[in-house]
C-alpha cells in the first residue's frame, strides 16, 4: 500500500514530537521546523483537495484515504482508516496555522521548553488524527490522545489554581470521552457493521429504528456536548481556561472545543440523521440555553479572559444550532464558524496574555486605557473583539450571518432568541473596549511594555487570516460544499 | 525409569526448579555477589520463557520445542493429571514474563541486604508452581501446584527477616492462604464425593447427565470461595492490602503481577475450561446451574471492582492505593469467567496479561522511588515526576495503562474484554456498563497521582521527592536492573497499546482451543 499524503503528516508530528521532547533547549526550533513543514503539508492538502463523488451504494468518499488492518478478532475488526472531505479539512488547516501561532506565540517559554513544546505538538498531533480518523476507535484514540497533554500543559503551566482546573478538566472530559466511546461502540454494534470503518457503518447506522438512533445519538450527544461546552457541562471551561497558559488556552478554545463540533457533524449526524431530527428540539434548547448563558456570563466578567471564555460558550452555541436545524446551510455554516471561531479566540486569548503581562492583570474594570501605552496590542485586541461580534468583511461574519439564515429557515421567528445573544456579545465587547482601551490610563505600571515581537507576529499572522476569510469566504465555503451536506434538505 | 518425553514436556519446569536448588546451594557457599544470584535466577527464567515460546510454535525457537505439536490443544485421557492447552503456555509466558520483570528490578536492592540468594530461589520456585497450575488437568494435581506458588510466596513476603511489618504481613497472608486452601481442598473432596474422580474432564463430562446433586453445588461453591481469596475477590479480598503495604515492593509486585494470575488460570480450568463447556446456558438444570453460576460470578465481579474502585479513592499511601487498583482490576479479569465465551476468554487473558506489565512495572517504580527517600505516602510523590523525569514519565505510563487511556496496553485490553462481554449480549452487557463506569471512576485517582507528582511542588526545605539517592547504584541511585526492568515494561505498554494485533490474535486463537479442549 501507497503510503498517502494524511500517513506522511501523522508521521511528521509523531516524529516532530518525539523529536521535540528529547531537543532540550533546541526544543523551540524543532517545534517550529515541524509546525512549518505541517502547515506546507496541509496548504498541499488543500491545494490537491478533489473530493470523490459518492459511490453507487451512496457511500460517501474520501479525498486522500487509506485503510490498512490493524486488530481483526472475529468479533472486532479495526481498521487504520484515514481521509478527508470538505467537514474535515477546514479543521486540518486550522490545526496546522494554530500549531505554528501557539509555538510562535509561546517562542520564549523557558520554564521546560522541550516539555511544553512536546505537548503541544502532542495536542495538535492528537486534534489532527481526530480529524482524519474514519475507524471509530481510531478516532478515540486521538480523541484521548488530546486529553493528556492538555491536562499537563494546564496542571504545570496554568495559574494559581491550575491543579484544581486541570484535575476537573481530565474528569469531565474522560468520562464525557468513555460515553462518547460507548454509544459509538453501540452504534457498531446495534447496526451490526462489518467492522468500525465510517463505510460500513454508514448505511446500516442509518437504517436503524428512529427509537434506537435517537438514545445512540443522546449518548454522543452528551459525550461531545462536553467537549462544546454546551450548558449545562460547561463548568469546566471556565475554570480551564483562565488557569490555562496562553498556549494552552489557544490550543483549548481554537481546537478542543472544535472537536466536539466536528465529532457531532460526522458521527452524529452524518450516522444517526434521524437521531438528530427527533432530538432536535433538545437541542435547540440547549443552544439558546448556551447563547444566552455564556453571553450574559460574558456581560458579568471583570477578568478579560473569563469574558473570551464565556463568550467561547455563546459562540458554541450557535455552532450547535446550525448542526441542529439539520440543512446543508446550517452544517456549512457550523463549520465556517467553528473555523473561524477557532482563529478569533485563538486571537483573544493571546491578547489576554499579552495584556497580563503587560499590565500584571487582566481585570478590566481597574485597567483603563491601554492604547497609548500599547497601540500595537490595543489594536490587536480591537481587531479581535470586532471580528468575534460579528463585524463584517471578517471572518465571523459570513459565519454566523448564515448560521442564523439556516435557523430563519427552519425555526422562523425563534432566532430572535440567539440574535439577542448576538447583542448581548457586541454589548459587552464594545464595554471592554471601551474601558480597557479607551477610558483614561489607570492603573498602568511603569513597565508596561507592548507586544514582543514573535508574540506580534502570531497575532499578525491571525489577523491576516481573519480579514482574508472575511472578504473571501469562498475560498472555505468552496471547500466544505465538497462533502455530502448536499445531500441534506 | 523415566520417561524422556515427560522430562521434555516439563523442561521449563525442571529448569526453573533446577535454579531454585542451585541457589539454595549457592547460598551456603558464603559470601557472594547478590548479582551473581540473580543472573542464576534470570538465566533460568529465560531458558524456560524461550523453551514455552518454542513449544508455542515460534519459528526460530523450534529446536527447543519439548512438547509436540501434535500433544497441544489435545482431549487428555480420562485419567491424566495434566494436559497442555496453548492458552495454558501463554499463561505460563505471562507468570515467567512476571517474574523476569521482578527477578530483573529485584538486582538493585541493596547489596548488603542479606538472604538475596533465597529469595530468588523462592522467586523461582514461586513461579514454578504457577508453570505447574497452567497444565492442571486434574483437581488435586491444581491445588497441590497452587500450594507450591503458595509457600513459596509466604516466605518472599517474609523475606526481610528484620522488618516487623514484612513478617506481619507474611503471617497474615499465611493464615489467610491456610484457609483458603482448606476451603478448595474440602470443596475438592466434596466433588470427589460427588463425582468418584478429581479429574476435571470426567467431572465436566458428569455435570449434564443431570448429577450435580447438593453435594456438587457445595464442592464447586467451597472451590468458588478457596480460589476467591486466591485472585483478590470482594469480599475475600480484605488480606491482600495488608499484605502488599507490608511485603517488600519487588514481591508485591510478583504478587499482583505474577501469582494472582495463576489463580486466574486456575479459575479458568475449573469454572469455564474443561468442566463447564459443556454446560450450555438454557433451560434444563445443567442450564439452570450455568445460569446461577455465571450470575455468582458476575456478581462477584461487580462488586469486586466497584468496591477496589471506590476504596481506591479514599487511600493515601501509595502501595495501599495500588492495592486496591489491583483487586478492582481483579474484578474486570473475572468477567472472563462470568462470560465464558471465547472472546471474553481471550478479552480477561489480554487483561490478565496487561495487568502484568501495568501492576508490575508501578510496584517497581514505587520500588525504585522508595531506594530514592520518596516516602511511602502519595503527598510524599510532590514534585517526583519533575526531578526524576524518566521514572516519571515510565509511572505515568503505567498509571494510565491502569485507567485505561488510549495508547497504552490498558485501553486495549479493557476494550477488547467490554467489546467481547457485550458480544456475548444478553444481561452480560450490563457487566461491560458497570466495567466501563468503574474504570471512569478510576481515572479520578490515577490522575490525582499524576497530579501530585507533576503539578504540586514539595514542601520548601524537604529537598524533595527523588532527590536525597540514598545508595551509590548507577542512573543517580535507580540502578541497571530497576531501570532495565521498567523500561521493558513501559515499552511494551507503548508498544502493544499501539499494535496489539498478532498478541490478541493468539490469545483469541487459544481461547478458542481452549474452551474445547479435554472434551
Amino acid at each position: 500500500m501507497a503510503v498517502g499524503i494524511i500517513s506522511v503528516v501523522l508521521l511528521t508530528l509523531v516524529g516532530g514530537t518525539l523529536l521535540t521532547f528529547a531537543a532540550g533547549r533546541w526544543a523551540r526550533y524543532v517545534a517550529l521546523g515541524t509546525s512549518l513543514v505541517f502547515l506546507f503539508e496541509a496548504a498541499y492538502m488543500l491545494s490537491a483537495f478533489v473530493w470523490p463523488l459518492p459511490n453507487g451504494a451512496g457511500v460517501p468518499l474520501y479525498a486522500f484515504s487509506e485503510t490498512a488492518p490493524w486488530v481483526h478478532l472475529s468479533w472486532l475488526t479495526i481498521n487504520y482508516s484515514v481521509g478527508v472531505d470538505g467537514i474535515s479539512l477546514p479543521f486540518v488547516l486550522l490545526t496546522a496555522i494554530l500549531q505554528i501561532v501557539t509555538v510562535v506565540y509561546t517562542f520564549e517559554e523557558d520554564r521546560h521548553p522541550a516539555a511544553w513544546f512536546g505537548l503541544v505538538l502532542l495536542t495538535c498531533l492528537g486534534s489532527f488524527g481526530v480529524f482524519v480518523s474514519l475507524d471509530i476507535l481510531q478516532f478515540f484514540l486521538f480523541w484521548e490522545a488530546v486529553l493528556i497533554p492538555m491536562f499537563f500543559i494546564i496542571g504545570y503551566w496554568g495559574g494559581v489554581r491550575r491543579r484544581y482546573a486541570a484535575l476537573k478538566f481530565l474528569l469531565y472530559t474522560h468520562v464525557a470521552s468513555v460515553v462518547m466511546l460507548v454509544s459509538l461502540f453501540a452504534v457498531a454494534f446495534y447496526s451490526h457493521a462489518a467492522s468500525f470503518d465510517f463505510s460500513d457503518l454508514y448505511g446500516p447506522a442509518q437504517g436503524l429504528a428512529t427509537t434506537t438512533q435517537v438514545v445512540l445519538f443522546l449518548g454522543l450527544f452528551f459525550g461531545f456536548g462536553v467537549k462544546f461546552p454546551v450548558v449545562p457541562f460547561h463548568t469546566w471551561l471556565p475554570d480551564a481556561h483562565v488557569e490555562a497558559p496562553t498556549g494552552g488556552s489557544v490550543l483549548l478554545a481554537g481546537l478542543l472545543l472544535k472537536l466536539g463540533g466536528y465529532g457531532l457533524i460526522r458521527w452524529g449526524l452524518e450516522l444517526l440523521p434521524s437521531g438528530l431530527e427527533h432530538a432536535a428540539p433538545l437541542l435547540y434548547a440547549v443552544a439558546f440555553a448556551s447563547i444566552l448563558w455564556g453571553a450574559f456570563m460574558s456581560l458579568a466578567q471583570r477578568d478579560l479572559k473569563k469574558l473570551v471564555a464565556y463568550s467561547s460558550i455563546n459562540h458554541m452555541g450557535i455552532v450547535l444550532l446550525a448542526i441542529a436545524v439539520y440543512s446543508s446551510l446550517g452544517v456549512m455554516a457550523a463549520v465556517l464558524l467553528m473555523f473561524a471561531h477557532g482563529i478569533v479566540s485563538a486571537l483573544l486569548f493571546m491578547v489576554s496574555g499579552s495584556v497580563h503581562d503587560s499590565f500584571g492583570s487582566r481585570d478590566i474594570v481597574s485597567v483603563n486605557g491601554i492604547t497609548a501605552r500599547t497601540p500595537v496590542l490595543a489594536t490587536m485586541i480591537m481587531i479581535g473583539a470586532l471580528a468575534s461580534l460579528g463585524l463584517p468583511a471578517l471572518v465571523s461574519f459570513p459565519a454566523e450571518f448564515s448560521a442564523f439564515l439556516a435557523t430563519w429557515d427552519r425555526l422562523g421567528y425563534f432566532v430572535l432568541l440567539p440574535l439577542l445573544g448576538l447583542v448581548i456579545t457586541a454589548a459587552f465587547y464594545l464595554w471592554m473596549m471601551q474601558r480597557l482601551l479607551f477610558g483614561p490610563a489607570r492603573n498602568l505600571p511603569e513597565r508596561a511594555h507592548d507586544l514582543p515581537a514573535h508574540e506580534a507576529i502570531a497575532m499578525g499572522l491571525l489577523v491576516a487570516l481573519i480579514v482574508l476569510y472575511g472578504i473571501l469566504p469562498s475560498l472555505l465555503t468552496n471547500i466544505i460544499v465538497a462533502s455530502p451536506i448536499h445531500l441534506l434538505p | 525409569m523415566i520417561d524422556t518425553e515427560v522430562l521434555g514436556q516439563f523442561a521449563p519446569e525442571i529448569l526453573l526448579l533446577a535454579g531454585t536448588l542451585l541457589l539454595f546451594v549457592l547460598d551456603r557457599a558464603g559470601a557472594l555477589r547478590r548479582e551473581l544470584f540473580g543472573a542464576v535466577a534470570l538465566a533460568a527464567i529465560l531458558g524456560a520463557g524461550a523453551i514455552v515460546l518454542a513449544d508455542l510454535g515460534v519459528g526460530f525457537l523450534a529446536p527447543l520445542r519439548g512438547i509436540g505439536a501434535a500433544v497441544v490443544d489435545q482431549p487428555v485421557g480420562a485419567s491424566a493429571l495434566y494436559g497442555f492447552s496453548s492458552l495454558g503456555l501463554l499463561f505460563q509466558g505471562i507468570f515467567l514474563l512476571a517474574a523476569f520483570l521482578v527477578a530483573l528490578a529485584a538486582v538493585s536492592r541493596p547489596s548488603d541486604e542479606p538472604g538475596a540468594a533465597v529469595f530468588y530461589g523462592l522467586l523461582l520456585l514461586a513461579t514454578l508452581g504457577m508453570m505447574l497450575v497452567a497444565v492442571a488437568a486434574d483437581l488435586i494435581f491444581l491445588l497441590l501446584a497452587l500450594e507450591i506458588t503458595a509457600i513459596a510466596s509466604y516466605l518472599l513476603v517474609a523475606s526481610p527477616r528484620r522488618d516487623p511489618r514484612a513478617l506481619e504481613a507474611a503471617m497474615k497472608f499465611y493464615i489467610i492462604g491456610a484457609l483458603s486452601a482448606a476451603l478448595s481442598f474440602f470443596g475438592a473432596s466434596l466433588l470427589y464425593g460427588a463425582y468418584g474422580t478429581t479429574s476435571l474432564r470426567v467431572v465436566g463430562h458428569s455435570l449434564p447427565a443431570g448429577a450435580y446433586g447438593d453435594l456438587a453445588i457445595a464442592g464447586f461453591g467451597f472451590l468458588l470461595a478457596g480460589l476467591a481469596f486466591e485472585v483478590t475477590l470482594v469480599p475475600f479480598h480484605m488480606w491482600a492490602v495488608d499484605v502488599y503495604d507490608g511485603a517488600p515492593t519487588e514481591v508485591s509486585a510478583f504478587l499482583a503481577g505474577g501469582t494472582k494470575k495463576a489463580g486466574f488460570f486456575a479459575l479458568f480450568l475449573v469454572f469455564v475450561g474443561p468442566l463447564l463447556l459443556v454446560l450450555a446456558p438454557g433451560t434444563g438444570p445443567a442450564g439452570t446451574f450455568r445460569g446461577s453460576l455465571d450470575l455468582t460470578v458476575a456478581l462477584l465481579a461487580v462488586a469486586t471492582m466497584t468496591v477496589g474502585n471506590v476504596l481506591a479513592l479514599f487511600q493515601s499511601e501509595m502501595k495501599r492505593l495500588l492495592a486496591y487498583s489491583s483487586i478492582s482490576q481483579a474484578g474486570y479479569m473475572l468477567l472472563g469467567v462470568a462470560v465464558a465465551t471465547a472472546p471474553a476468554l481471550a478479552g480477561a487473558t489480554f487483561q490478565i496479561f496487561a495487568h502484568v506489565l501495568l501492576k508490575a512495572g508501578a510496584f517497581l517504580v514505587v520500588a525504585a522511588a522508595a531506594g530514592l527517600g520518596v516516602g511511602p505516602l502519595v503527598s510524599d510523590w510532590k514534585g517526583f515526576g519533575i526531578r526524576r523525569p524518566a521514572l516519571g514519565v515510565a509511572f505515568g505510563l503505567f498509571l494510565l495503562g491502569l485507567a485505561g487511556i488510549p495508547l497504552t496496553v490498558g485501553f486495549f485490553s479493557k476494550f477488547v474484554l467490554f467489546s467481547a462481554v457485550v458480544e456475548a449480549r444478553g444481561w452480560f452487557v450490563w457487566l461491560a456498563v458497570a466495567g466501563v463506569l468503574n474504570s471512569a471512576l478510576s481515572v479520578f485517582y490515577y490522575g490525582r497521582i499524576l497530579r501530585t507528582m507533576y503539578m504540586e511542588t514539595p514542601p520548601a526545605g524537604s529537598g524533595g521527592a527523588g532527590v536525597g539517592a540514598r545508595s551509590s547504584l548507577a542512573w543517580d541511585g535507580l540502578g541497571y536492573g530497576r531501570a532495565a526492568a521498567i523500561g521493558i515494561a513501559a515499552v511494551l505498554v507503548v508498544a502493544l497499546g499501539i499494535d496489539p494485533g498478532p498478541l490478541l490474535t493468539a490469545f483469541q486463537s487459544a481461547a478458542t482451543h481452549f474452551l474445547t479442549f479435554g472434551a
